[in-house]
């Protein structure tokens, strides 16, 4: 069985693939049951593609456990349950493939049933999706009733004509349940509790699943971005998930729960990008991270090395490198902002993007440019050869998802940018300014309270080894 | 009247013997997780740690099942077993009852609030380098560190600023035990210190080793732990000394209990077997005159006795045991390493560094590997630092996340092409092995930077001292061939934390190739040899000595030569590399029979290529066996095993009873190599019995953690002893064996006794039945005698036909 699910997934991977490539009559698509559109195509070839890797992956690395079809049979029918989300146009098959979801998620979390931690992590979990579940059937039910149309296309359609009071309601609910679902702050305390899932589980849940907030919200962006306040609202829990998420892994000391905050960071960043309406960008972010994430869970093994305490270092830096740094900084902001079509004249919510890209920039150079050991040939290219391939990479990943999207409603909407936004930005450059100069570890405050608030659930802890139990 | 620091420290240390320290995933080391309950006898011992620890102490009543069903345990030997107690049901009948008596309680998972702070902090603090804002304070000593941190813990009540807190350890323990008599004081130690025995194992290993840099840097001993954990127990109103913490564990009584009885019965079956096997060998004199072409000598390690074998069919071969560290006591700090790592086994303490330094005429290759290296280096770095940046990690996951993604494709759908790159790669771009020589002399003395108090090189007198123990501990004083290897062994296993463990446990979980070049250069000097044949040992002028590494996870043997300018003639060379890569294919051949492998055996090659698969494949949880299935420990000359298949699970130590007349070589085999067995066997035995309480439970819900152990799933405890997937083929089939260690010596019965006479705990060992052993005696003709605890020996009973359908347990 586990032969035939993992070849039958790369089938269909192949096959969207196909319908990725071969842009078939949009008419064709369009059902009252399902709908095949940008986001369906994109979001099935990466769903199957992940899902191929780790079943896979999983057929050595699961090899003699017990459960072994159970474990493949649910890897399967999540990878089905996902993409039916991403292809559903009716309203009550969108919310039974969400609930669906959550539930076999859950099962995964908890696959290891003689474990009792594993079973008391799947309950958290749980719960939690069957709290989204309410969450989308609720506000998916308000919109059915109001608009008298039961599919998406149809409440989409409907949505101006519809009370203002009703569709915001059912936006904060979504807002919620993407929330949830992308384990953001207040909610990350599931996805920080779920490492007794085995590890090929966790790369596809924090590469895949974790994700469906945001289609979530780009599903239905078209209701949030009637209201500014929502879009605040959102990129205000988005930004905070992302400090939050960041901080919390220069705390935790095990790799899972490094990873597993990561992750929080990176929703909340990718949660951000809807907010600033740029919903191309946050569905580039979630592929893109769902690669890098999937790829970190399944090397958690390798992460032993011999280690020696460190060393203060002062981090002294040239007026040269600093220039160095700067200079390539803009660069790479002004490169990405050329192929990522933002205006670089003009500010608007994608220039915030920028800013990020910007740091990211300014720090790699940094850490390049003070490496005394490497060759200076090195030095010299590394910089632009990296800026160039990475940027460039991204930039084919971007342009194709924005050109499947351009056509959907929830396309590129451009919010003037605010205050608040602005506030973002800064916060980010004053973190990322206190945490170079190490300020942050001045406060043993601080400290304990990032500790604490990102400790998983307490009864998911495995403190007497004799309830363990590996099957 | 204030408690006093010697009585607390004097009960520390008492309490501290029941758990078993822990060692640090990069120098896993194999050991007893019942070594402090071995003064006392094995059955009671194992009730002991049953009741302190939870563990259980023998095979379930399943893997008694699978033995039975295999032919394994012999039902003569059993029903004369159990006729002895008075049993005399069906063993059928037994094995239901057996698994009745089974209780499986199932357990709801409740918050333990003391163990999960303690815990909390214990991971802030042990921590060896995976958090980049670590917990602060902690060059000041655990106990200070969380004295600090407690104020601003929630979870931890009424305590709003650090005064509220004892100020010292001794006030923390005064506040606490002065409600005790004394008498009780180490019954709560042991209940607190056996509450998280991982981290409590751990912090006994550090304490103990104060000259490691995290120790110095960090300091933490069980005072520490148990400072914090009492007084964190009085704040969260939690019983000090409960009524489990009323006595010190119990002893076991003496018992007539069924596993213990099956056990038996199934250490009494191999060890027949083995002995009937033993006993048929006909030794070939013929080959003593002749030269071989070649001898490699290799490391006791049970993996070495397959591969010996299957280079002994390819021609004129001869093969030795000896301990994997050769006999040099070393510090290794290989070439690229910012650390020395220990090389010798965990029993003996290093006396020598040796670093690695580019050979003569090889400083291009090493510059090439240099820069690729610092390359490599900045890669990593740069990852990492982008990773966990505050504000660089969100444009660093857009940009490099395709990246990851091909990597991750690769790894996933092509590792056995990328085992072939790797080979590639290392061609082009030499690694340090190839191109560096250890410093074995000693350096100028303004050279010779004193790092750890260790002496960079060896003397002229320690360089003898090394090489002619090694030759008079083997007997092998004559017959060189043209070509002597020193083999040592390590494996291949890319993402996998207990990489150690299949490294060579006599060099502290390392590679041992570092030793055996350093061995081989003392045996190539001259001056070494002069002084060797003055001891009357003659090496002959054309020997060379060489040295290699056995890969053992695909059974490839390197032979470190300087190719551009070989030290023996080429076609010798080649054909040498020819049988041995002869020698891989047949090993890896019987090796993948156990593996679960869909190999095509039609295909030339085909068990090789599969065995490479696994050395590179990221998702591979079952690279090798590592050293399960042990169950004895040979000691006498090949020509007692030769032409034995005994299936990998024998180590061999070479041994010449009557080339060492005053028995000083034995005396050094059972104090030292046999010694070490019994670790390894009752690491081994435990992690099998129990791998929730001993060993570490399934690699797939595995969580690295401090860079320095595991946990499952989310945290707890850390988890100690060796994973399922390196015990079991599936989740209910055992590979290992867990019976106990069954040592076979070749020599005088009276001189084993004046050994047993001068080490009491060496005798305490085999009183305890913690090892098993049986003698054969050449003085009598090869009589058999089985030890019995007490100093006694019973003569050998033939009772088994030899079944060689029963003899692979791996198939």
């Amino acid at each position: 069985m586990p032969l035939l699910l993992t070849r039958l997934t790369w089938t269909l991977f192949a096959l969207s693939l196909g319908i990725l490539f071969w842009n078939p009559d949009p008419e064709w698509m369009q059902g009252t049951l399902v709908q095949v559109d940008g986001l369906t195509r994109i979001m099935a070839v990466v769903t199957t593609f992940f899902s191929g890797i780790i079943q896979s992956f999983s057929r050595r690395y699961m090899a003699g456990a017990k459960r072994i079809n159970a474990f493949f049979g649910r890897l399967f029918a999540l990878t089905f349950v996902v993409t039916l989300i991403t292809a559903s146009n009716h309203l009550v098959l969108f919310v039974g493939a969400w609930t669906a979801m959550g539930w076999l998620l859950a099962d995964l979390i908890g696959h290891v049933r003689g474990w009792p931690q594993a079973r008391a992590a799947a309950r958290y979990a749980r719960w939690h999706f069957l709290g989204g579940s309410a969450l989308v059937a609720i506000a998916l039910g308000l919109l059915g009733m109001q608009s008298g149309s039961w599919t998406i296309s149809g409440v989409l359609a409907a949505v101006p004509t519809l009370p203002s009071s009703v569709v915001a309601v059912s936006a904060l609910l979504l807002v919620v349940a993407a929330m949830v679902q992308s384990a953001l702050v207040p909610f990350h305390r599931w996805l920080l509790s779920s490492m007794t899932a085995p590890t090929p589980v966790s790369g596809f849940m924090h590469a895949g699943l974790v994700n469906a907030g945001g289609v979530l919200l780009a599903r239905f962006a078209p209701i949030a971005f009637e209201f500014s306040p929502i879009m605040l609202l959102i990129v205000a829990v988005g930004g905070v998930s992302a400090l939050l998420g960041q901080a919390w892994m220069l705390v935790r000391t095990d790799v899972k729960g490094q990873l597993g905050s990561s992750t929080v960071a990176q929703m909340g960043f990718m949660v951000l990008q809807c907010g600033l309406g740029l919903i191309p960008a946050a569905i580039t972010h979630l592929i893109l991270h769902g690669f890098y994430k999937a790829y970190l869970f399944l090397a958690t093994g390798s992460a032993v090395a011999h280690k020696t305490p460190k060393k203060k270092s002062a981090a002294g830096s040239s007026v040269l490198s600093s220039i160095v740094a700067l200079a390539s900084a803009i660069g790479g902001g002004v490169l990405f902002a050329v192929v990522a079509g933002k205006s670089l004249t003009a500010l608007d919510s994608g220039s915030l993007l920028t800013v990020f890209v910007v740091l990211s920039v300014l720090h790699a150079t940094r850490s390049v440019v003070q490496r005394a050991s490497l060759p200076s040939s090195v030095r010299l290219w590394a910089v632009p050869g990296l800026l160039l391939s990475s940027i460039g990479l991204y930039a084919v990943v971007y342009n194709g998802v924005s050109a499947l999207l351009a056509p959907l409603p929830m396309a590129v909407l451009h919010t003037s940018i605010t205050p608040l936004h602005w506030g973002i930005a800064a916060l980010f450059v004053i973190a990322y300014v206190v945490t170079e100069q190490g300020w942050h570890k001045r406060s043993t405050r601080l400290y304990v309270a990032l500790l604490n608030t990102a400790q998983p659930a307490s009864n998911t802890l495995l403190h007497n080894r004799d309830q363990y139990n590996a099957y | 009247m204030p408690i006093e620091r010697s009585v607390v420290s004097a009960r520390i240390e008492n309490a501290s013997e029941y758990i078993g320290p822990l060692w640090p995933l990069q120098t896993f080391n194999a050991a007893n997780p019942l070594v402090g309950f071995e003064d006392e006898p094995f059955d009671r011992a194992v009730q002991k740690a049953g009741k302190l620890l939870g563990g259980r102490g023998y095979p379930e009543p399943s893997i008694f099942r699978q033995a039975w069903e295999r032919g394994e345990i012999d039902p003569e030997i059993l029903t004369s077993r159990l006729a002895e107690h008075g049993i005399t049901q069906r063993p059928e009948v037994l094995l239901k009852r057996m698994a009745s008596d089974e209780r499986n309680p199932v357990v709801d998972p409740s918050d333990a609030p003391l163990d999960r702070v303690v815990a909390k902090w214990l991971s802030a603090f042990l921590d060896q380098g995976q958090a980049d804002w670590p917990m602060p304070n902690r060059s000041e000593g655990f106990y200070k560190a969380w004295r600090a941190v407690a104020p601003y813990d929630g979870d931890i009540p009424n305590v709003s600023r650090a005064a509220d807190l004892p100020d010292t350890l001794l006030d923390a323990f005064d506040a606490v035990l002065s409600g005790y008599p004394e008498e009780r004081w180490e019954s709560i130690f042991v209940y607190h210190l056996a509450a998280l025995p991982g981290w409590t194992g751990f912090i006994k290993w550090r304490a103990r080793r104060a000259n490691t840099a995290w120790q110095e840097t960090y300091p933490i001993t069980l005072a520490d732990y148990l400072a914090v954990r009492l007084t964190l127990a009085t704040r969260l109103k939690e019983a000090v000394a409960p009524e489990r913490a009323k006595d010190l564990p119990a002893d076991g009584t003496d018992r007539t209990f069924l596993p213990k009885i099956w056990l038996q019965a199934w250490e009494d079956s191999y060890r027949d077997r083995l002995l009937t096997d033993l006993s048929q060998v006909e030794a070939s004199s013929d080959a003593e005159d002749d030269r071989p072409d070649a001898q490699l000598a290799f490391c006791i390690d049970v993996r070495s006795e397959v591969i010996r074998r299957h280079i002994e069919k390819q021609g004129h071969y001869e093969t030795h045991g000896y301990a994997g560290f050769f006999g040099v006591p070393m510090q290794h700090h290989p070439y690229d390493s910012a650390v020395s790592v220990k090389s010798c086994p965990p029993i003996v303490d290093p006396k020598h560094r040796i670093l690695d330094r580019p050979a003569n005429g090889k400083q291009a290759q090493a510059d090439d590997h240099d820069w690729w290296h610092e390359l490599d280096d900045g890669r990593r770095s740069l990852i990492k630092t982008l990773k966990s940046n505050i504000a660089a990690a969100f444009g660093f996951v857009e940009g490099s996340g395709g990246f990851f993604g091909g990597a991750m494709a690769a790894r996933t759908l092509l590792p056995s092409a990328l085992f072939r790159l790797g080979k590639k790669v290392g061609d082009w771009i030499p690694g340090p092995m190839r191109f560096t020589e250890p410093t074995v002399d000693r350096p100028a003395p303004d050279e010779a930077a004193p790092k750890n108090g260790l002496p960079v090189g060896l003397t002229h007198e320690a360089k003898i001292l090394y090489a002619e123990a090694a030759f008079r501990l083997l007997g092998w004083t004559d017959r060189f061939a043209p070509i002597v290897v020193f083999t040592g062994h390590g494996t291949q296993t890319p993402n996998n934390p207990y990489k150690s463990s299949l490294d060579c446990g006599a060099c502290s979980g390392n590679p041992g190739g570092p030793n055996a070049k350093v061995l081989a250069h003392i045996c190539n000097e001259d001056a070494v040899r002069d002084e060797l044949r003055e001891r009357g040992i003659d090496i002959p002028e054309d020997t060379v000595f060489l040295a290699g590494q056995h890969n053992t996870t695909t059974d490839g043997i390197t032979l470190f030569v300087d190719d551009d300018n070989p030290p023996v003639p080429e076609e010798r060379l080649d054909q040498l590399r020819q049988d041995l890569a002869a020698a891989q294919e047949g090993a890896t051949a019987e090796r993948v029979n156990t593996m679960n492998a869909t190999v095509d055996t039609g295909r030339a090659q085909a068990s090789v290529y599969e065995t490479e698969r696994r050395a590179a494949d990221w998702a591979e949880t079952r690279p090798e066996w590592g050293l399960a299935g042990n169950a004895s420990f040979i000691i006498g000359p090949r020509r007692l095993t030769e032409d034995l298949d005994l299936d990998g699970r024998a180590f061999l130590h070479s041994y010449d009873w009557d080339k060492d007349e005053d028995g000083t070589a034995l005396e050094n085999i059972m104090t030292g190599p046999l010694v070490v067995g019994e670790w390894i066997n009752t690491q081994y035995y435990f992690s099998t019995v129990d791998n929730a309480a001993y060993g570490s439970g399934s690699k797939v819900t595995h969580n690295v953690t401090g860079n320095l152990g595991i946990v499952q799933g989310n945290g707890g405890d850390l988890m100690t002893g060796l994973p399922l997937q390196s015990l079991q083929i599936d989740d209910e089939h055992p590979v290992h064996r867990p019976i106990r260690l069954l040592g076979v010596i070749q020599a005088p019965k009276t001189r084993v006794d004046a050994i047993l006479d001068r080490h009491a705990s060496l005798a305490d060992l085999l009183d305890n039945e913690w090892i098993l052993l049986t003698v054969m005696d050449p003085t009598e003709d090869n009589a058999l005698y089985h030890y019995q605890p007490g100093r006694d020996w019973a003569s050998h009973e033939v009772s088994v036909s030899p079944d060689p359908a029963l003899a692979n347990p791996l198939s």
